[in-house]
């Protein structure tokens, strides 16, 4: 049963996090980039849990056994990605070439008014989504997440921008998704990820990548209650300071009322994971969750 | 077991109902015991599928930032005042 991240102590000392953000933000994105050889250098010898799981998914994904730069690349891309975090924070996005493909999809629901849920992954970087999003173009935007997780970086990355920190509806509380629904009403998007399993979710066994991975049934099933449609999109980190928003549509309505909604929850749950399995075989290195998601160990 | 007054049974009918719980019958409720979490095991997708059929049963609103919120789901007596007395208010 792979909760297994909500359990996991996220790596690197805030110390070594203070030094890498003062060079970023003071020193450039040139000479941090440069810092990310010697920290994957470190995850590579000194995180073996991480190299695990990586390796665990490349073999997956890449069809064969993963070689010790796919590995690199793998922890390179992510470090990348963390770091370009920043820069997109603090509103410093003119650094980046970022392509928004099928816009249209997204203005569509903006527009209308309607709200939609905007159904991410920890696939590259939903950062360049949400920062374009809220803090760019101030589009009604809310990001539905557990706030507690990993603080140190949390807390360095709201104090970038507020604006964007302010944004976040908290998972966990009772009236959480009272709050959603307060704000679909208003006809604003609600963004959150469909890849993790947290503590109380409900979850739905999925093929994905040639193994049963477990995802979570919450944000369908949210658009099933409150019967608003669902957008794919994922923010892909392509090398060097390009990126790609791609946006997809992907339910109009989800039909699933009490009594059969686990049945009709566990087909729309594993359409995302298929989606969610091609846009990885595009992107492969961008695949962020360094957990057991497979749940590798009970085999 | 406490009972339930007539507007309570009333309510724990709408909450069976609207949450399709099958292994609960409405007059099994106890009227002060939790409803989220340890008592009823309800949780934040439940609280959102209520207030939507409290919404449309009485027209009463349930508001996320209602700083009564915890208070109000706290049983099914504290639900039923709530709703009885936003009722007779409007």
């Amino acid at each position: 049963m792979s909760r297994a991240w909500f359990q996991q102590k996220e790596r690197g000392s805030p110390l070594a996090l203070r030094i890498i953000l003062w060079v970023a933000l003071n020193v450039g994105r040139r000479a941090s980039r440069a810092l990310l050889y010697p920290i994957t250098a470190y995850f590579l010898l000194f995180a073996p849990q991480s190299r695990r799981h990586s390796r665990n998914y490349l073999r997956r994904v890449l069809g064969r056994e993963p070689r010790l730069m796919d590995q690199a690349r793998h922890l390179h891309c992510f470090a990348a990605v963390i770091l370009d975090r920043v820069f997109l924070l603090a509103g410093q996005d003119d650094r980046l070439d970022i392509q928004v493909h099928n816009r249209e999809v997204f203005l569509e629901h903006v527009d209308s008014g309607q709200g939609a849920i905007l159904l991410g992954a920890h696939l590259g970087s939903f950062e360049a989504l949400r920062a374009l999003a809220v803090g760019k173009y101030d589009f009604p935007v809310r990001v539905l997440m557990y706030n507690d997780h990993n603080q140190s970086i949390t807390q360095f990355l709201e104090a970038l921008n507020p604006e964007v920190a302010a944004s976040v509806i908290p998972l966990g509380r009772t009236e959480t998704l009272i709050q959603a629904r307060e704000c679909l009403d208003r006809g604003e998007l609600i963004a959150t990820l469909g890849d993790r399993v947290a503590e109380s979710d409900k979850m739905v066994a999925c093929d994905f990548l040639g193994d049963t991975a477990l995802f979570p049934q919450g944000p369908l099933l949210l658009a099933a209650v409150l019967k608003v449609p669902v957008i794919l999109c994922f923010g892909l980190y392509r090398g060097g300071n390009r990126y790609d928003i791609v946006f997809e549509p992907f339910a109009e309505t989800i039909d699933a009322p009490r009594g059969q909604r686990d049945e009709a929850l566990a087909q729309w749950v594993q359409r995302y994971a298929s989606r969610l399995e091609a846009r990885v075989r595009e992107a492969p290195y961008n695949w962020f969750n360094f957990y057991d998601f497979w749940d590798d160990t009970s085999r | 077991m406490a009972s339930q007054t007539t507007f309570e049974q009333e309510v724990a009918q709408l909450i069976v109902d609207s949450l399709n719980l099958e292994d609960v019958a409405a007059e099994e409720i106890e009227p002060e015991d939790a409803l989220f979490r340890e008592g009823l095991g309800l949780d934040s997708i439940d609280a959102l599928e209520l207030a939507l059929a409290i919404s449309r049963a009485y027209g009463v609103q349930i508001r996320s930032d209602d700083e009564n919120n915890r208070q109000i789901f706290q049983s099914l007596r504290a639900l039923s005042a709530h709703i009885e007395a936003n009722r007779a208010a409007s």
